[in-house]
């Protein structure tokens, strides 16, 4: 197809001229400023204490999930979310977007939400996980699990796991929520079936039944 | 994503060791055997999953102690380190009451969960949204390519897009919160392996499309950030900010505007900051309405002329004409919260 | 046949509730009375299966994971209209892990020449081309990455204006026709009538064809709108994409399907294969979504049992998010033409449409049948064109057509409406014979407090308010293929079974409420097993069949399988079955108050270890519209919407929404409002958000993803409230409908018309987004 770019600027090159420029002009520009020299800085370079190196090839690691020790053989390349569901068996986590975009592979790193599907398995560490199916202790529901059923908050069912990891952090972490702190909580949560409005009922009513 | 090695940073001086390149050299070309940084890891992740970045090693950077500090003290200012989350800036009460256009932006980038995994150096850092740009189909200026797709007449979509500075590429930045950072004069502190320190403003960090088009920013493979400096507020500093989103749940920019005025006692602006997201390539600070704001009383009417000076030089493309209004109301109402 | 007579409540309650004389088989249950007297029937009834959901046991297609499996990926175009010269998998083939490579060839008939070559035709960006069977799903992304497709290009077109002019690139140069695919229950769609990539038109729908004499009608009318209305496309989103795992190493295929329709994916499959239908189990408990375009194996089943074939190992192959945007189907887009002209009193004289949409590579982008049937008017014709484009194919999405449709015909309504200084809703009052409609408009405006609203434009300030008002219909339509079996175990259990799925909407609910209400027992004493085709046949879930189709054959079972159960209690207490019954869990006599028997205990007379009762839809009392499952009567609604539209920044925000809708009678009243709520949250992202940006250069879609993609996440949902208005039509021995359409119609045109109602200008294309209401405002230059 013929180029219809607008303006008529040609091709833009990357400008090998630059780094020449920053380092000529750039430092003395305003606002930047030298702050230390390599001298001070690596004082003690020959003590570096290094990293270790893993993978890429598949190894097994451990991971702490819903307050049991796990030995998972997975690679660096292997997400957080592939782990859980792929190698642990815990299909409750969800993929959906599979970009960070729909919360529905929330899990709690250390008690606090996150996307299972933008992390490596490798990113958990000494962190413990808990998952959708770590909610409810020793059989019992949590309220807002309880709430959910009582006010038809899921439909497919396939946002319910994240959409309910969103709400029991908000109620677990805020005694007394409005509906705007719900809609906040769930504001990352993808749901197509319209579960949203008894979301926020459900969650509301738990909120009250935890005080 | 394709296989790569794991490498877990115990300093910065151990990460630097290790690094080779850097995310924007791998976008617009590829190498092999590169080492990149990882912080919070969504924007790197994002392009591994599109096998537009295709690592041979991440070193994870998230760990590293002592990068995960806030320090406000009041003569100084506020210093945050680079892998301190979103979240945590949220939810910051010295942030809150001495850099409230940071904590408002904060607030409104990207989801909770996403705040929890963030960090601030990841997201000034971050590469820009352009669909083109994060296409494996469409090689444009920015990954080596001949063209730029979005500011094509006819067949570029280029709502989100660029109404200033859109000479070559037209994309924006991608980091909201770099708006409000610039507009309260930050630095970023950037550590090479040589154990250079230097502090650079927001100003001169980042790097227009028409200087390189390879980077955003001025960081390079051996470097790494390490905090964020906001000099300290006066007593007379007021600040505001306000993003237009499609969707306000979560969304990107399609416009947002940072204001930082020292404001005398009887409403008069004795200095102004005023920086427009989502307008530029990189964040974009309107000399415009500063200057035309500055020594003027604050209301409606002198609201509205800043606004309409930040817009005179705007050359909206084909689809992104309302970009401009939305501009003109976004500024006004950002400097007229302040009064 | 042996018939017998009962009277039916009939009419709606609260308005003109009265009673009328059926002749229904003999062998169907007597008449339910209406809601207020039953006891599960139009409750609150709680999910049977939402504790699965809420712990994250729930096994979705997805989540299925077998021993032996491997993992699928597919190889896809890259290009929109292309040959493909050489596929080159070598690479691939080598690459450790991957256990079999399948590319899609041209069928070709023996000792004939393929003159269409090795591969088909690419048409559109995202097509499958092939695919392969790894260890790990990253492994398959690995191996599709190594594969070399060489193509010859061919020119493409992708915008519908550019397409239907003439020397447009043509996407398919032959007459093509499509297979209903059992989501679609629009018209046939003709592909073989046209010239280039403008097909059609269609003329007519089961409603029939033009009607009358536009031009006499339009020399009679007094007022003329005449406008033309433009909608987007958008893609159905469904959080569980679309796929299969298939596991063919016994003599059965199994095949576990994220699909909407277990019967037709298990026959498309035997077909395929050449199978008899015996040999394949199609089966999905739970299913993460659907809206009208799940209901086909597509080419995701084919190629996972090809790939199964290969290597004798179960294969998952679910699409990922970009897949599922380009290749999963779309609501096609619209241009609609739309001439109405009325007499002073408000009297229609004439309706004229003419409707052109793509849905890419496919056919069926009408504009349904809103404007033919919604208000009485004397003259009318429709033209309803498809387009043709080298984009993914579009698919049924929650009332084909119809939203379209309405979007269009609504807001011309209104229009004339203030023509003729008429209130929109005093005026649909006059040209709207619905009588359910009726109540739902005076119900719906006292809710909604429609007194409020102001002259269009009338706001002062920056933030303008406007409320606005839509309608709807959709046919009740009944699939006859729909049978269950019920079963009463002799240990107390009940069990209900059919390969009709449950995909979100409650489907499982309702079939134990059914059984319940009609046993005497509660929900939870009925097991529900659905969605296995091993089962007797169930309908698809598309075209809101579902609950009309189904729960009659399982209250006739269950009816059957109790009468079974009470000629063993007649006999052992020495009485007539006809005097027995069964209420709260309990056997009793109306003859005979002393005589109790716990039901479980009377199962305990059962000399075998069930009794089993099948039972099949029958005809619909009083006959259809149409022999093969058109009923009488109509699924009426009435919306109404507030907005806040901001004219300084554009930004239109949803504050609230009143739906009032018709169902027949309502079975479950949670489930109603929750579905209620989606189709009204997906219009109103329809109205403001959801968009297919297409790159017109390139042919690819540039926000195939969730990101991009805009669809209303928490703080977009405005308030909602829904009302259920209770109509008895005595048409089954449940006499209920479903609601998975109609919510979904009237909400856009609703929008539009507030918006216009809250800046006095209105919009005629959607999405309306800042961008558009500022240009409307003459704020962008």
């Amino acid at each position: 197809m013929e180029d219809k770019n607008q303006g008529s600027e040609s091709k833009p090159t990357k400008a090998i001229t630059r780094r020449s420029f920053i380092r000529g002009a750039g430092l003395s520009t305003a606002g930047s400023v030298l702050l230390t020299t390599n001298a001070l800085a690596f004082a003690h370079k020959e003590q570096l204490v290094t990293g270790e190196e893993y993978g890429p090839e598949a190894m097994t690691i451990k991971m702490k999930v819903n307050g049991m020790m796990k030995s998972l053989s997975v690679e660096p390349r292997t997400t957080l979310a592939s782990a859980l569901r792929d190698h642990l068996e815990l299909t409750g986590t969800k993929v959906v977007c599979d970009r960070g975009s729909c919360s529905a592979c929330t899990v709690y790193l250390d008690g606090k939400p996150v996307n299972a599907c933008m992390m490596s398995a490798f990113d958990v560490g000494d962190k413990e996980i808990t998952t959708i199916e770590g909610i409810a202790q020793n059989g019992e529901l949590h309220p807002v699990q309880q709430a959910f059923i009582e006010h038809d908050a899921s439909q497919c069912g396939y946002c319910t796991p994240g959409m309910i990891m969103s709400c029991v952090h908000l109620v677990e972490n805020n005694t007394d929520p409005n509906l705007e702190d719900v809609k906040n909580a769930t504001r990352g949560n993808l749901c197509r079936c319209g579960t949203y409005p008894n979301v926020f009922k459900a969650t509301l009513a738990a909120a009250k039944k935890t005080i | 994503m394709n296989k790569f090695s794991w490498y877990e940073a115990k300093s910065v001086e151990d990460a630097l060791q290790q690094v080779n390149s850097t995310v924007s050299e791998q976008l617009y070309k590829h190498t092999d055997k590169a080492s990149i940084f990882k912080s919070g890891g969504v924007d790197v992740f994002d392009w591994v999953k599109e096998g537009l970045l295709k690592p041979q090693k991440i070193i994870n950077i998230r760990n590293i102690p002592g990068l995960d500090k806030i320090d406000y003290d009041r003569k100084k200012g506020m210093s945050i380190g680079s892998n301190v989350t979103l979240a945590e800036i949220a939810s910051n009460p010295e942030i809150k009451t001495n850099y409230l256009a940071l904590h408002q932006a904060v607030n409104h980038a990207a989801t909770p969960q996403l705040r929890n995994m963030s960090t601030l150096g990841g997201n000034i850092a971050q590469r820009n949204r352009c669909w083109y740009f994060r296409s494996g189909d469409h090689d444009c200026f920015r990954k080596e390519g001949d063209r730029c797709f979005a500011r094509h007449s006819e067949t570029g979509e280029n709502e989100n897009h660029a109404i200033i500075d859109n000479g070559s590429c037209v994309s924006v930045h991608a980091s909201s919160i770099s708006t409000a950072l610039m507009a309260f004069n930050a630095s970023v502190v950037i550590l090479n392996s040589e154990g250079e320190k230097k502090k650079v403003a927001m100003d001169d960090f980042f790097v227009t499309a028409a200087k390189d088009i390879a980077m955003e920013n001025i960081l390079q493979a051996k470097e790494i950030i390490t905090e964020i400096i906001l000099p300290a507020p006066s007593k007379n500093t007021k600040s505001a900010y306000i993003k237009q989103v499609a969707r306000e749940s979560y969304d990107w920019s399609l416009g947002d505007v940072a204001v930082v005025l020292e404001v005398s006692g009887n409403a008069t602006c004795r200095s102004a900051s005023i920086v427009l997201g989502a307008a530029a390539p990189v964040p974009y600070r309107s000399m415009e309405a500063q200057q035309a704001l500055e020594n003027k009383t604050i209301n409606s009417e002198n609201a509205l002329a800043a606004a309409e000076a930040a817009m005179t030089i705007a050359r909206p493309l084909a689809k992104n004409g309302y970009k401009v209004p939305l501009f003109v109301a976004t500024i006004k109402q950002a400097i007229l919260e302040i009064s | 046949m042996d018939t017998r007579k009962e009277k039916f409540p009939y009419g709606i309650p609260g308005h003109n509730l009265s009673e009328i004389e059926r002749e229904i088989p003999i062998e169907e249950p007597p008449v339910w009375p209406i809601n207020d007297k039953l006891k599960i029937i139009g409750k609150r009834v709680t999910r049977i299966d939402a504790l699965d959901k809420v712990i994250g046991k729930a096994k979705y297609t997805s989540d299925i994971k077998l021993p032996g499996m491997l993992y699928a990926k597919f190889l896809r175009s890259n290009v929109p209209h292309a040959v493909i010269t050489s596929i080159d998998i070598s690479k691939a083939k080598s690459l450790t892990g991957v256990h079999a490579i399948h590319l899609i060839e041209n069928t070709q008939k023996e000792g004939e020449e393929n003159k269409n070559g090795k591969y088909p035709i690419v048409k559109y960006v995202g097509q499958p081309l092939g695919g392969i069977a790894a260890e790990s799903l990253e492994i398959a992304k690995d191996a599709i990455a190594l594969i070399k497709v060489n193509y010859e290009k061919k020119s493409f077109v992708i915008d519908i204006d550019t397409a239907m002019e003439i020397g447009a690139p043509i996407v398919f140069d032959e007459p093509i026709t499509q297979q209903q695919d059992g989501g679609d229950v629009g018209e046939t769609h003709d592909g073989s009538k046209g010239k280039g990539n403008v097909r059609g038109p269609s003329t007519s729908s089961f409603f029939g064809g033009p009607r009358g004499d536009l031009v006499k009608g339009f020399e009679e009318a007094d007022v003329v709108v005449e406008r033309t209305y433009r909608t987007q496309v958008h893609t159905h989103m469904p959080l569980e994409t679309h796929g299969v795992v298939v596991d063919w190493n016994s003599d059965v295929m199994m095949v576990y399907a994220s699909t909407q329709n277990t019967n037709a994916v298990r026959n498309e499959m035997a077909s395929i294969f050449n199978l008899p239908k015996s040999k394949v189990r199609v089966f999905c408990d739970f299913m993460g979504g659907g809206f009208g375009a799940k209901h086909s194996s597509g080419s995701f089943g084919p190629m996972a049992a090809n790939l199964a074939k290969k290597t004798g190992r179960p294969i998952w192959l679910m699409l990922d998010r970009q897949e599922e945007h380009l290749s999963e189907g779309n609501r096609p887009n619209s241009i609609q033409y739309l001439k109405i002209g009325a007499k002073k009193n408000g009297t229609l004289t004439g309706i004229q449409q003419r409707s052109h949409g793509t849905a890419g590579v496919a056919l069926g982008a009408g504009v349904g049948r809103i404007a033919q049937i919604l208000y009485t008017c004397p003259n009318f014709a429709t033209e309803q064109y498809d387009v043709l484009t080298n984009a993914g194919p579009g698919a049924a999405w929650r009332a084909p057509g119809n939203v379209q449709g309405a979007f269009g015909l609504e807001q011309a309504i209104d229009e004339l409406a203030e023509k003729l200084n008429m209130d929109p809703l005093t005026y649909r009052d006059k040209i709207d014979k619905s009588e359910v409609r009726k109540v739902e408009r005076r119900r719906g405006a006292k809710l909604f407090d429609w007194s409020r609203r102001q002259p269009a434009g009338s706001g002062k300030g920056v933030v303008k308010k406007g409320l606005g008002v839509g309608q709807s219909t959709w046919p009740r339509f009944v699939t006859l293929d729909s049978s269950v079996e019920v079963k009463i175990h002799n240990d107390g259990g009940v069990e209900i079974r059919s390969s009709v799925q449950d995909i979100g909407t409650g489907t499982k609910t309702i079939l134990a409420q059914v059984v319940a209400e009609e046993l005497g027992l509660e929900v939870k004493d009925i097991t529900v097993n659905i969605g296995d085709t091993f089962f007797p046949v169930g309908p698809g879930s598309g075209g809101s069949v579902v609950t009309g189709s189904i729960t009659p054959p399982a209250r006739n079972a269950t009816y059957e399988a109790k009468k079974a159960l009470l000629k063993l209690v007649a006999k052992k207490w020495e009485t007539d079955s006809s005097e027995l019954f069964i209420e709260n869990g309990q056997i009793g006599s109306k003859k005979d108050a002393s005589l109790k028997m716990p039901f479980k205990g009377a199962t305990k007379l059962m000399r075998t270890s069930q009794i089993s009762k099948i039972a099949s839809r029958s005809d619909d009392y009083g006959g259809f519209q149409q022999p093969w499952g058109l009923a009488y009567g109509d699924l009426g609604s009435v919306q109404f919407a507030e907005v806040s539209v901001n004219t300084d920044t554009g930004f239109v925000k949803v504050d609230k929404i009143v739906a009032v809708h018709s169902c027949g009678r309502p079975l479950n009243i949670g489930q109603l409002e929750s579905q209620i709520n989606g189709g009204v949250i997906q219009g109103v992202s329809y109205a403001l958000y959801e968009n297919r940006v297409m790159d017109n250069g390139t042919g690819h879609m540039m926000n195939a993803n969730v990101d991009q993609y805009k669809v209303p996440f928490s703080m977009e949902i405005p308030e909602i409230e829904t009302l259920v208005v209770e109509e008895y039509s005595a048409l089954s021995s449940t006499d209920a409908y479903g609601i998975g359409e109609p919510a979904n119609i009237a909400t856009a045109a609703a929008i539009a018309n507030a918006v216009y109602n809250a800046i006095g200008v209105r919009l005629y294309e959607i999405p309306i987004t800042p961008a558009s209401i500022l240009k409307a405002l003459g704020k962008v230059s």
